[in-house]
């Protein structure tokens, strides 16, 4: 009776909080999570849940995998938005439910915080999860990447349902052995790319066999560390592979998986390891080919994630990094481009973005590719251009700015193609500023 | 053409917290003025290092798993470190590297991690492991007579005891310990501390310290270094000691 209450009020608050336009974000789960913490058992699933999580690219794969599913004329729930915490899901879940808890969907799809996928899925089924990657982010927040990888393993070692990994980060691939009698482990793959190198370009992870603890050797690198690794000592590294990406195209925006080749509307290789996570998970429903096809040819994200627009007329490229990775992936696009362009990085140092802004040293800013100017912004703006500096860029084309409209109107002084970087509370400022 | 030959303590383990960044504006900081600087990396496999043979000794701070590793290949270079410290190379260690140069360090499980025992300084961490020194920080340092404010970010368990002669007194932040009025540790030849930033990013006039000391034991010479464009690190400074000691007087 308690829980039937307690979703009877929520459906009264949304109504409130839609009548007076706003959206709520996680505003339900929490206090619905607050008044009954196990409220998650009451809910009655009839249909695959699938999770996606991962440091980088959780909202953009979860988004995905819900599109394909629309696109196939189903019924999909999913926390689009990015409310990833135990909170956020249960705000989606408890819009989506009759008073009796039900949830009427085909699939539910959820993008889920690293840290939190042992608190929603203690007490709500799971059919798949998908694993994109780990790395370092925001450390003075989250703590060491090692002891969220541990939690995970923890909940993984009694579980034995889908798995879907990345067999080349060597953090992620280790999960799968979690629970050894787990038959439903899914290996994805890329082939190797132009750009990979067979020195380590960017900071990252995983650099020792988490099992047998021998340094890990690697054919080569696709960025960070994601990329082809062995073990010398215990063999770690050799695992069969479900869906591999091939003939990787990233001027022409194809690839392949299984013969099939896929148009997408993005161009880096971190995009095409999260969609060949798409095409891995969805080919356990049976999706079919030409549907994939067809979604993955229209699927964008409006987001400030690898978000292309025009802004007074110039194009203008903007991306959401919050942590070195994020915006090393930026960087591998803006060099892969040789057409003249200026950048615009936005560093902010507020609670949600970690205080911490040392990792902008992780960055590889070495040899930018035909870059005019650079203008830095946010509460970091001075920290971002002295980095920058340091690397060589040349001192003198390089205007911070404290003040974020003063940086814009002076980024746009000049119709160069643009490419902006934002971290997590500097994105949504930085877009307004841009008029998006 | 002058050199500094600086030695790089794992650079592949000690990488966490852009520590890397000191290496980067050391070197940035040297090629401006025209001078060499020899960057050697020594890591685990690697061939032994005489770190008699170096101007300069850096190792930062890295993963608490990771770090365990290296403590054991570091201690076989003991007796080696010992003799390079008295004989005047300059070190510089930050966090990780900062506790392995002291006693030991005993983890939230009471297991000891044996330091190099070079300094006598010793690190215990916290039995709760979510509660770490995190944080902006400024200390006052005194460099040879010259007071300077120095800018860095700390995020550490460990507390560290025995200091008698510490880098800063604390401003703003946390120290060796939560709370404690010291941070780091500071022998003519020596600085260790926690700060992280990286901690030569927004102090041009530390770095240059360590620069000229360097160069100064070298060359037996009195170094006068040509003076760099610091516009953006001047700013920078500016802005955040507004910020942060402005904040301390509001929230004492």
């Amino acid at each position: 009776m308690r829980n039937f209450f307690i979703i009877l009020i929520m459906k009264i608050l949304n109504v409130i909080l839609k009548i007076c336009g706003k959206h709520g974000g996680n505003f339900l789960g929490k206090v619905a999570y607050k008044w009954n913490p196990k409220i998650f058992k009451y809910f009655k699933v009839n249909c695959p849940v699938i999770a996606v999580t991962a440091t980088n690219g959780k909202t953009m794969t979860n988004n995905a995998i819900g599109y394909v599913f629309k696109t196939a004329g189903k019924k999909v729930v999913s926390n689009t938005e990015g409310n990833n915490m135990e909170t956020g899901i249960l705000s989606t879940i408890l819009k989506n439910c009759t008073l009796t808890g039900k949830i009427k969907a085909d699939y539910l799809v959820f993008e889920v915080d690293e840290g939190y996928v042992p608190v929603v899925f203690k007490d709500f089924p799971l059919d798949t999860l998908v694993v994109l990657d780990f790395f370092r982010d925001q450390l003075d927040r989250n703590g060491e990447v090692e002891s969220l990888i541990l939690k995970i393993n923890e909940f993984l070692k009694t579980y034995s349902n889908n798995l879907v990994l990345n067999a080349d980060d060597p953090n992620v691939a280790r999960l799968g052995k979690a629970n050894p009698d787990n038959k439903n482990v899914y290996y994805f793959s890329v082939d190797k790319y132009d750009f990979a190198t067979t020195e380590q370009k960017e900071a990252g992870e995983g650099k020792f066999c988490p099992f047998c603890k021998t340094r890990l050797e690697y054919e080569y690198y696709q960025y960070s560390h994601i990329g082809k690794f062995k073990c010398p000592n215990c063999g770690y590294g050799d695992n069969p592979i479900y869906k591999l990406g091939t003939e990787v195209d990233l001027k022409n925006r194809t690839f392949k998986v299984d013969g099939v080749t896929y148009k997408i509307r993005f161009n880096s290789i971190y995009n095409i390891y999260n969609l060949t996570a798409v095409i891995a998970c969805v080919s356990l429903y049976n999706m079919d080919t030409d549907v994939i096809k067809e979604a993955l040819s229209k699927f964008v994200l409006n987001n400030g994630r690898l978000e292309e627009v025009k802004v007074r007329g110039v194009p203008t490229i903007i991306n959401l990094a919050k942590n070195p990775t994020g915006s090393n992936v930026s960087l591998r696009i803006l060099n892969e481009d040789d057409e003249e362009k200026e950048l615009l990085f936005v560093l902010n140092d507020n609670i949600a973005d970690g205080f911490d802004v040392s990792w902008i040293w992780d960055i590889n800013f070495d040899n930018l590719n035909n870059v005019s100017r650079i203008v830095t912004s946010g509460t970091r703006a001075y920290d971002i251009a002295i980095r920058i500096k340091t690397s060589g860029y040349d001192a003198n084309k390089i205007e911070p700015y404290l003040d974020l409209h003063e940086a814009v109107e002076n980024l746009y002084k000049t119709d160069v193609k643009k490419y902006v970087i934002a971290n997590y509370t500097a994105l949504q400022p930085t877009r307004k500023e841009l008029k998006l | 053409m002058k050199e500094l030959k600086i030695l790089y303590l794992y650079p592949d383990i000690l990488e966490l917290y852009g520590d890397f960044g000191n290496i980067q504006i050391l070197k940035y900081r040297l090629e401006k003025r025209g001078i060499k600087a020899n960057i050697i990396r020594y890591s685990i496999g690697d061939e032994a290092p005489d770190f008699k043979d170096y101007d300069l000794v850096f190792a930062g701070g890295g993963a608490d798993q990771e770090q365990s590793i290296l403590a054991e290949d570091l201690i076989k270079y003991k007796d080696n470190i010992k003799e390079a410290v008295d004989s005047g190379v300059f070190f510089l260690l930050i966090c990780g590297a900062y506790q392995l140069f002291g006693k030991y360090y005993k983890g939230v499980e009471g297991n000891v991690i044996p330091g190099l025992d070079v300094f006598p300084y010793y690190t215990e961490a916290i039995n709760d492991r979510k509660k770490r020194c995190i944080g902006n920080i400024v200390i006052d340092v005194n460099l040879n007579g010259k007071e300077t404010k120095v800018i860095g970010f700390g995020n550490h368990g460990g507390q560290t005891y025995d200091v008698d002669t510490p880098f800063g007194k604390v401003l703003y932040g946390n120290g060796n310990k939560f709370g404690d009025d010291n941070e780091g540790f500071f022998l003519k030849n020596v600085i260790a501390t926690y700060l992280h930033g990286p901690l030569l990013s927004k102090n041009p006039e530390l770095t240059d310290f360590i620069i000229k000391y360097s160069l100064d034991r070298k060359y037996n010479e009195d170094t006068v270094l040509e003076p760099l464009d610091d516009t953006f690190e001047n700013l920078c400074r500016k802005q955040l000691l507004n910020r942060f000691l402005t904040e301390t007087k509001n929230n004492p």
